[in-house]
This record gives structure tokens, C-alpha cells and sequence, in this order.
């Protein structure tokens, strides 16, 4: 079947299998291997990336459901000149990750966190962040990340929040 | 250098090298890997615990395109985990199962089609016919059939320690403890599942194999012996690995039949990406142990005799090649733990049954030995009237015993355990939640009001970097006491390593780039390191035994020191001068009180491999050494762990109010990874405390089968945690001591004894869910 999306901006039409799901569409049609699946029964989040604006676990979602959609996948995040998103920044700052498997998604996640909430405070970051599995870190680098992550980004943009 | 002194980069918290890469999405996994008319591997498994295969038909898969491999096709070659104890029993594990499968998930055929989508159809046409057998699931209840036939009790291998007289000291002591202890089987479980991808090349008679291991030298080893190939003319390449913990030291009959699947189909790359679903059946296992445990105590507390009967659940097979000895030795080695003993009698077992291998878990077997070691600690204090903290320090391994040599004839080369519990008690701000805990108790009746507190404790002492003299283990045919590093100052000045170990996660790349930046006096930014590719490094046997710091990075240091003599040995030609008083520091070589470098390190290098019309008399070509390093013993790492929680009677349901844990890493070298190991480990010692069980019916059908069922912790469950340190080096090269499995040792011992200490019920089997609790209080 056709199907047409924007995957970070750029425009990609393929022809793909019904039953093909879009975890695999983009990772081997795409060749976007940063999104990884680590259960491929909707848990563990490993896959998560923005359909429109809202997180999705891309292991759950056949390509063909895509169609017409604006995806956001981890190589989405940097800049074109290779600077690293504040999330991705204060990933590396606060050893938020160890194996780096689990850290796509958990980038995608708290991007979609953060744009709902610029200022969630650790709770809520654990909280929000729970349907993220990571084996490696015991999370306390993620949470650290996440936070710094917002304080970098409520600096960046002051008096802009929700806008 | 401007006359002051370059701080070298151990000890601090530079960036690591890998995370570049893994948090754009441009980390080489071996599942991200693309090769032209790559195909797909899909595996049939056995859906019965236990029974005979009768039949298998392919015709309609073959007839629909496919390839399909039986186990007939590959009944030439058995995985035999070897060991010369002598009661134990070797298994042969099939590549893929025929006569008989022997748990539910082990492989009996695989397809190979164009992708996976059209693989997995193919195995929907591949027929096996199956007569079930009994199945035993349980190790200490009577085997109901055995599953081999050098072993018809199931028991693959059955050793006893004995030390001191126990029987006197019994008859001596003022109070006797007697516990059953059952430990839950879970697994390492890393987010990236197994994965392998193998290319024959005939004309070369070629074996390249990318593997998501944790000791591709090991692999390469085995598969060449397996497979009767050459040891240079196979590869293997662990890329980046996503996640290890034990779970990939273990060489798969998947990972043969991949092999052998490639070598049927010349040069057609071919690839198998493990799901979950898999994982959780058919990768190994662990702790699924039970222990018979009595401990005498003099009226002071003072231990004076341990007895056990340790019998642990190994599955169907010994696993490859660490053997079926690999938990039961490591239980009676390790089960007195930081503790002074004398007397001590322990029969440890594996047994065989109806579910999938048990295998290397972060810990081996310590998770479950220390909860059951510190369970009769609590429960002869309890008895004596003394505190968990009195109790412990009673008994505690002293600085001025070491070396001490434990029971098992281990030696034990710290002291500091006391140090680790004192420093975690203020951290937890003992003395104010026992003030807590005292005013909820008074404040009202059980049941009612607040919610009651406890405080668990745990001590425990963690063997790592074991050389030739300890990693004695199951005496298989190979001692892991060794790595190799090569360095080489290429001729630009900057620097590569080809370093034996890997890394799972554990930024290894980092670390050795540490070391060998300040081993040789360049700046960390000039060294780049490479492993997991047999081509490229010497040897290292890998992950495993909280190992790599100590030998991994004792061969870096060695072998960068080893640079920097030549690189001093060619600039004192070229300069004139005395090597002794020459220093590299940044890159740059000067003479020692001159305030200016005389000549960089690049010079020297170009002149190394571009103008030896320059090179000094008696001096080679090249800039590159490569060294080995053992540090014969081990180096034992204290560590004590504390918890305050609290239980709500109704719901029976555990908060973690504070955890908190001090190690001894002895010099840390990166502070933020010996952070996060300490806290990722505690993280999965708490999943395995509370959550994580892998459950099996009587059929040998695992009943927890995906991560709905089998449940892993997440942020919202594991609290933030309190590390701290006391360092004190130990003797080898870095000072270093391994800090990659403590952190496991502790959680089950810490939570449930703060269970029992909040509402006085004993745990005696876990996982501790709030099921278990309310029961208990019923």
C-alpha cells in the first residue's frame, strides 16, 4: 500500500505492507535505526516517538496508520549543524544513560513532557517517565536529565511558555 | 604546560565517548545492522516443558520457498559446558532440539526468508509432532521424569564445604536459628534483546559473526571449536550492545544455528533479532534457589556456626560454558559473606528440570546467599535481643583481619565493612527514623494511623577482578585471570586502543580512554578506543565478574606506560637527552623543571613511522605496544546497603522512604559510571526483591511470559537513591575495585528485613508483594 508522511521534516512515500509496523517501516524502509524496539508489545516504550505532537509506541502502529501524518523520530532532535537538543545535552551531563537502547524513547517521552509541562518537578517527571523501561541507570541520571533538560529549556524561551 | 601541572582525566567525570552516537539514533546495534540480500532467521520453539519429538515435516514450508533448518540437520554439534568437579554431570545441549525438547522455548527448527514477517509465516508451515512427557519444574520436589541420562536423580553436580566443626559449635551456641528460604527466579531481562548476524564467506573459508555478547573472544573460541574452523578465520563483533547483565556472557544454540545456518548458505548474510516473548523463555534465568539455612550465635552475638543445604534451580541444561556450578558454587563460596566464621558446613546442588537455563545474572547467586545469610542474622539478633547494626557489627570481617580467609578458603582483602555501614547508617539518618519509627508505634494502635516503618540492613562482600588464582570457579577448561590491550600512537600523534573488554552500557570506551590518556600523558579528546572486534584487539574474555576495571584497565595502563617509555626513549635520541629526565604531559615533551615542552608527541610519531632517517640508533619503527595483565587474586569490594520503608497494613504495598549504599570502589576513576553502575544494579536488585518473578505452571509452561506479566521496575518505583564511598585502593596497578554487581547483593536482604523489622512477620520467599505481606499479617 501507499503511504505518505513527513518523517523530521522530510517528505517519504513508500509502498509497504499492510501488515508492516511502522517501528520496522522506519527503521529498515527509512533506515532510521535509532528507533529500537525492545518488546514489541506496547511496554517498555524502547519504540516511542511523536505522531503529530502526541507519543505513540511505533511497535503498536502499522506504517499504513501513519498515513498523512508528521512523525518525530530521536534523529529528528539535533539541529542540521549537529547540536545536540538541551534533552539530549542533559542526557549526556547527567549520565541519564548507560547502554543507550532505552534512550530514543525516553527522549521522545520527555519531549512530549516537557512540551505539556515546562516545569514538571521530579515527581512528575517520574511519574510521566514510568512508561519508559530502562534496565541501565536506575533511572536517577534520566530524572536528574529531565529536570535540567526543563530548567535549560524555561531558559531558553522565558516568558514564552505554552505559547 | 606553562610549568603547572596537567590534571590527568581519572577521577574525573569527562564525557563519555559513546553518548554522542547513542543519543542522536546513531548507535551501531547489530540489530541496526543492513547487508545487500541480508535474510531473516525466525526460530519454531517447543510449546511443552518436557517431551519426546516424533515427527517433523517441513514439506510445506520448503514448498513454499522457504529455508528451514531441523535439528537433524545440525545433530552433529552439542554445546558441553565442561567442569572437572568431580560429581558433576555434563549435559549436551542441541543446537536445535531432536529426540527430545527439555523446556518450553527451546528451539527445534528455524526458517530463513526475506524478512521476519515472511520468516514467521513460514514457521506456521513447519509441523512438529510432540509426546508430552512429565515435567518437573520445581528443583526440590521429586523429578517426575529426568530430563538426562547421565543424571536420573536431575542433580548435575552436588559439592560440600566444611570448615572448622560445626556440630560442636552448635551444641555450644547459645541460640540456634533454622529458616526455609525460597529466592524468586527472574532475569537480567536488558532492553536490547539477543541478536546475531552471520556471514559465511566460502572462498575465504570466512566466518564473520556480529553478536550482541558480552565475550566475543570467548565466542569466537567456541565457535571455531564447535564448528572445526580455524580460530583466525572467524570474527566476531560486538558493536554496540544494549544491555548485558550476565544474560549475554552465555554462548545460545541460537548462536550456533545462526552460524551454521550462514556456512549452509554462502554468502547470504543472515540475521536474527530475539523479541521479547523469546527472551523471557528462552533466554537464561536465575536465582531460583532455596536454602535449608541454620546459624548459631553465642549469647554476644558473635556467629560460631553456619550450616546450609543450598539447592539451585539450573534448568535444562549446564549452561555454556559456565556449567551447571556456576550459582551453586558461588552460593557456598560466598554464603557467609563479610563475616568472621570458623565453622561452617554448606552442600550446595544443581539441579536439571523443565525450564530454560539458568546463567550468569549480575550477582550470581549473591542476591539470594546474602538474603539468607542476613535473614538469620536478623533472626538471631531478634532472638538475642540485640539490634540488626549490633548483630552485624559483631561479626563483621575487621581491618586487622585481613587477609582474612573465609570458610571457603576465599580471601578476603578488605576490611572496611564496618566503614561502608556506619557511613550508610548517617547517610540514612538512623538515629532519626528509629525516632520516627518509635513515635508512630506509640502514637497509636497496629492498624491504625500512620503507616509503621522499618529499617533493613545488608552487608556484603563483593569479589571482582578475579585473576588466575581465584577464578578458579566450576574448573572449566579456561582460567578468565587475563586481558590484552594494544596501544598505538598512530602518526599524527593521536592515539589508538584496541582494548580486550566490552561494553553492555558500562562506557568501557571511556574508561580505557582515561587510562591510557593518563598512562601515556595525551589529552583524553586524542585517544580513541576500539573493542568488540576480535580483528582488531588481542584478547579479553569480556563482561562478567565486575572484571574490566581491574584486568581490563590494569592492561591499558600497563600498555600505555609501556608507549610512553618508547615515545621517552625516542625523544631523549632525537633531543639528547636523558629519557629519566624527560615527562610527556598533553601530548607534549619536555625536560622536567624546564618551564617549556621541547618536542610534541607528534613529532616524535612522525619520525617513528615516517623519517627513519631521524629514528636513534637501536630504536624501531612504530609507536605500539601491547601487554597483558593478571592480577593473580581478586580484589573484594565492601559494601553495605540500608534501607527505611514503610508498609500500609490494608493493602500490604511497600514504600521506599530511603535507600541508601556505600561501596568501597577503591580509586573511582569516573565518578558518574561508578554512580550509575552502583545505582542501576541496586535498581534491578529491588525489581528482583519486588517485582520480578518468572513464574512457571507444572506443565513447564512459563506463565509470565511477556513484560504484562513479568514485571520490570520503572522511575516511578525506584526511589532515588543515596551512594556513598569509602576508598580505599586496592593492590593492583589503578587501585581499583569492581562496582558492577554489589549493587544487586543488597535490596532483597534490606527490604525484607525492614518488612519484618516494621510489622515483625518474617519473609521467607520472594518476590515481597504486597500480596505476600498481607497474607503474612492475616
Amino acid at each position: 500500500m501507499d503511504v505518505t508522511f513527513s518523517v523530521n521534516g522530510e517528505r517519504v512515500r513508500l509502498d509497504v505492507e499492510p501488515r508492516h509496523t511502522l517501528a520496522d517501516t522506519l527503521r529498515e524502509d527509512c533506515g532510521l535505526t535509532g528507533t529500537h524496539l525492545g518488546c514489541e508489545h506496547g511496554v517498555c516504550g524502547a519504540c516511542t516517538i511523536l505522531v503529530d505532537g502526541e507519543p505513540v509506541r511505533a511497535c503498536l502502529m502499522f506504517a499504513v496508520q501513519a498515513d498523512g501524518s508528521s512523525i518525530t523520530t530521536v534523529e529528528g532532535l539535533a539541529g542540521e549543524d549537529g547540536q545536540l537538543h538541551p534533552l539530549q545535552e542533559a542526557f549526556v551531563a547527567h549520565h541519564g544513560l548507560q547502554c543507550g537502547f532505552c534512550t530514543p524513547g525516553m527522549l521522545l517521552s520527555a519531549l512530549h513532557l516537557l512540551d505539556t509541562d515546562p516545569d514538571p518537578g521530579r515527581t512528575k517527571i517520574r511519574e510521566e517517565m514510568s512508561g519508559n523501561i530502562c534496565r541501565c541507570t536506575g533511572y536517577q541520571g534520566i530524572v536528574d536529565a529531565v529536570d535540567a533538560a526543563a530548567a535549560a529549556l524555561r531558559a531558553e524561551e522565558p516568558g514564552d511558555l505554552g505559547s | 604546560m606553562k610549568g603547572s601541572v596537567m590534571k590527568g582525566s581519572l577521577g574525573t567525570s569527562v564525557r563519555r565517548k559513546e553518548d554522542q552516537r547513542l543519543v542522536t539514533g546513531h548507535g551501531r546495534y547489530v540489530g541496526d545492522l543492513q547487508l545487500p540480500r541480508m535474510r531473516h532467521v525466525a526460530f519454531q520453539r517447543s510449546p511443552h516443558g518436557h517431551a519426546r519429538i516424533t515427527g517433523v515435516n517441513a514439506v510445506a514450508a520448503l514448498a513454499a520457498g522457504h529455508r528451514v533448518f531441523t535439528g537433524a540437520d545440525f545433530a552433529h554439534v552439542v554445546l558441553r559446558a565442561q567442569s572437572a568437579l568431580p560429581s558433576y554431570v555434563e549435559t549436551d545441549q542441541p543446537v536445535l532440539a531432536h529426540e527430545k525438547v527439555r523446556f518450553a522455548g527451546e528451539p527445534v527448527a528455524a526458517v530463513v526468508a526475506a524478512d521476519r514477517y515472511r520468516a514467521e509465516d513460514g514457521l506456521e508451515l513447519v509441523e512438529v509432532d510432540y509426546e508430552p512427557l512429565p515435567s518437573t519444574v520445581c528443583a526440590w520436589d521429586p523429578p517426575r521424569e529426568s530430563l538426562h541420562a547421565g543424571a536420573p536423580d536431575n542433580v548435575l553436580l552436588e559439592r560440600t564445604f566444611d570448615a572448622g566443626s560445626v556440630d560442636d559449635a552448635f551444641a555450644a551456641a547459645a541460640v540456634v536459628v533454622e529458616r526455609e528460604l525460597v529466592t524468586n527466579r527472574h532475569a537480567g531481562n536488558p532492553m536490547e534483546c539477543r541478536v546475531g548476524a552471520a556471514l559465511w564467506n566460502a572462498s575465504d573459508r570466512k566466518l564473520t559473526f556480529w553478536s550482541g555478547t558480552q565475550v566475543p573472544h570467548i565466542v569466537r573460541n567456541m565457535i571455531a571449536e564447535l564448528l572445526d574452523l580455524p580460530e583466525g578465520s572467524v570474527r566476531v563483533i560486538a558493536p554496540d550492545v544494549g544491555g548485558g547483565f550476565g544474560v549475554k556472557a552465555v554462548l545460545y544454540p541460537e548462536d550456533v544455528a545462526l552460524c551454521m545456518i550462514a556456512m549452509r548458505m554462502p554468502g547470504t548474510p543472515v540475521k536474527w533479532v530475539e523479541d521479547r516473548v523469546e527472551h523471557l523463555a528462552a533466554a537464561t534465568h536465575a536465582r531460583d534457589h532455596r536454602y535449608l539455612i541454620k546459624a548459631g550465635f553465642a549469647p554476644d552475638g558473635a556467629l560460631m556456626a553456619l550450616q546450609a543445604d543450598v539447592t539451585c534451580n539450573v534448568g535444562a541444561y549446564s549452561v555454556y560454558p559456565w556449567t551447571a556450578g556456576l550459582e551453586p558454587l558461588m552460593a557456598g563460596g560466598l554464603l557467609s559473606g563479610p563475616y568472621r566464621l570458623d565453622n561452617y558446613r554448606c552442600t550446595v546442588r544443581g539441579v536439571a528440570t523443565n525450564t530454560a537455563p539458568s546463567g550468569p545474572y549480575r550477582g550470581v547467586a549473591r542476591p539470594a546467599s546474602v538474603f539468607a545469610m542476613e535473614s538469620v542474622l536478623d533472626a538471631g539478633a531478634r532472638e538475642l535481643g540485640l539490634s540488626g547494626v549490633e548483630i552485624r557489627r559483631r561479626n563483621l570481617i575487621r581491618p586487622q583481619d585481613i587477609p582474612y580467609k573465609m570458610p571457603s578458603r576465599l580471601v578476603d582483602d578488605s576490611g572496611h565493612y564496618d566503614e561502608c555501614l556506619t557511613k550508610a547508617l548517617d547517610l540514612l539518618g538512623y538515629d532519626e527514623i528509629r525516632a520516627e519509627q518509635e513515635r508512630r508505634r506509640s502514637a497509636g494502635p497496629s492498624g491504625a494511623g500512620e503507616p509503621p516503618i522499618g529499617i533493613g540492613f545488608a552487608c556484603y562482600n563483593e569479589l571482582t577482578g578475579l585473576g588466575r588464582a581465584a577464578s578458579a570457579g566450576p574448573r572449566m577448561p579456561f582460567r578468565t585471570g587475563h586481558d590484552a590491550c594494544t596501544v598505538r600512537v598512530n602518526p599524527d600523534g593521536r592515539v589508538t586502543v584496541f582494548s580486550g573488554v566490552t561494553s553492555q552500557g558500562q562506557g568501557l570506551e571511556t574508561t580505557m580512554a582515561q587510562i591510557v590518556a593518563d598512562g601515556l600523558g595525551v589529552g583524553y579528546d586524542d585517544v580513541e578506543v576500539r573493542t568488540g572486534d576480535t580483528d582488531e584487539s588481542l584478547w579479553g574474555f569480556g563482561a562478567f565478574s565486575s572484571r574490566q576495571a581491574v584486568i581490563g584497565g590494569g592492561a591499558a595502563h600497563r600498555t600505555a606506560t609501556a608507549v610512553q617509555e618508547k615515545v621517552l626513549a625516542l625523544a631523549a635520541g632525537l633531543l639528547e637527552a636523558n629519557p629519566a629526565d624527560l615527562r610527556i604531559e598533553h601530548g607534549q615533551i619536555g625536560v622536567v623543571g624546564e618551564p617549556k615542552p621541547r618536542i610534541s608527541l607528534a613529532e616524535v610519531a612522525r619520525v617513528a613511522y615516517l623519517e627513519s632517517n631521524r629514528l636513534p640508533e637501536g630504536i624501531e619503527p612504530g609507536l605500539e605496544a601491547t601487554r597483558f595483565y593478571d592480577p593473580i587474586r581478586g580484589a573484594f569490594a565492601a559494601g553495605a546497603q540500608v534501607a527505611a520503608i514503610e508498609v500500609h497494613r490494608a493493602t500490604g504495598e511497600l514504600r521506599i522512604l530511603k535507600y541508601v549504599c556505600v561501596e568501597d570502589a577503591g580509586h573511582v576513576m569516573h565518578p558518574q559510571i561508578v554512580d550509575g553502575q552502583i545505582a542501576g544494579s541496586i535498581a534491578q536488585g529491588i525489581g528482583g526483591a519486588l517485582y520480578e518473578h518468572l513464574v512457571y505452571d507444572d506443565d513447564g509452561n512459563l506463565s509470565t511470559g511477556t513484560l504484562l506479566d513479568y514485571l520490570m521496575p520503572t522511575s516511578a518505583e525506584v526511589p532515588d537513591l543515596v551512594i556513598g564511598h569509602v576508598s580505599h585502593p586496592a593492590a593492583n596497578p589503578l587501585g581499583v575495585r569492581g562496582v558492577g554487581e554489589g549493587g544487586t547483593l543488597g535490596p532483597n536482604a534490606v527490604l525484607a528485613g525492614a518488612v519484618a523489622d516494621a510489622l515483625g512477620i518474617e519473609i521467607t520467599t520472594l518476590p515481597i508483594t504486597p500480596a505476600t505481606v498481607w497474607t503474612e499479617l492475616q
